[in-house]
């Protein structure tokens, strides 16, 4: 939900920017679309689709979760070029080391998830378990690897929405964010105007030796 | 019916190649951030 939020208001800015600046606004040109669909069919099939998630062994399920980051990640690569994709692949990465040192899950403290869920349900979770049918583990601090990086920030308290989330989902979003609103635009676009410029300019012309 | 299968009809013409692209590379996006992302919410207990 709160990713989901980056894109939308990254759109939103990107659009209002646009109409700013009297141009048209588009979506930055992706390669390698196949490669996300790919990747995020095994976290369908275990996280989200109600008729399989219950039949899927936790072992197959965290090496689903790992491949599945991979492929995402073979996708940021090849879009390397685009504004935003590099922040989107350094919370992945940070997002994919705290799960693989973690079990292939991402870890939660107990204190951090009796804040998003009754006392009771946590009580009833042994350490170490999966969280439902979540890409979550139940970790105490002392016991997790990278606790640094594992589901330990809070929304603020009041929203209607709560939600535990990573440093990685924060770069995540800023990622998302920014390249939806700067339409990934290259960093190099200066660089290769430049260049581009140069080639424009006129050349000096020695006379002809006679 | 038939008033609103031609609005349908009318609505589908207009659906050109850049809106098909601009679906499938959102969808790929939210994909992504869906697949990258770990945020646990209030649902955590109940799933």
């Amino acid at each position: 939900m709160i990713l989901l939020t980056a894109i939308l208001a990254g759109m939103a800015s990107g659009l209002i920017l646009a109409r700013v600046q009297k141009r048209t606004w588009t979506f930055p040109p992706l390669s390698g679309v196949w490669l996300v669909i790919i990747g995020f069919l095994p976290q369908f099939i275990a996280f989200y689709l109600p008729a399989t998630r219950p039949h899927i062994p936790n072992l197959w399920v965290s090496v689903g979760l790992l491949v599945s980051q991979v492929l995402l990640l073979l996708f940021c690569w090849l879009n390397r070029r685009l504004a935003g994709i590099w922040l989107l692949a350094l919370g992945l990465v940070l997002n994919l080391l705290v799960i693989a040192a973690n079990r292939g899950f991402m870890p939660i403290s107990p204190q951090t998830a009796s804040q998003l869920a009754p006392q009771e349900i946590v009580e009833s979770i042994p350490f170490g378990s999966r969280v439902g049918y979540s890409k979550d583990i139940l970790l105490m601090p002392a016991q997790t690897h990278l606790e640094w990086l594992s589901d330990r920030f809070l929304l603020p308290k009041g929203l209607p929405y709560q939600a535990a989330f990573s440093l990685g989902d924060v770069i995540i979003a800023l990622g998302a964010f920014w390249f939806t609103a700067s339409e990934g635009k290259p960093f190099r676009i200066a660089g290769k105007n430049i260049k581009e410029a140069e080639c424009y300019r006129p050349r000096r012309i020695n006379p002809p030796s006679l | 019916m038939k008033t609103q299968l031609f609005k349908l009809s009318v609505f589908v013409q207009k659906i050109n190649r850049q809106h098909v692209q601009f679906a499938f590379a959102l969808l790929a996006l939210v994909l992504f951030v869906l697949g990258a992302g770990a945020p646990a919410d209030s649902a955590l207990g109940s799933r």
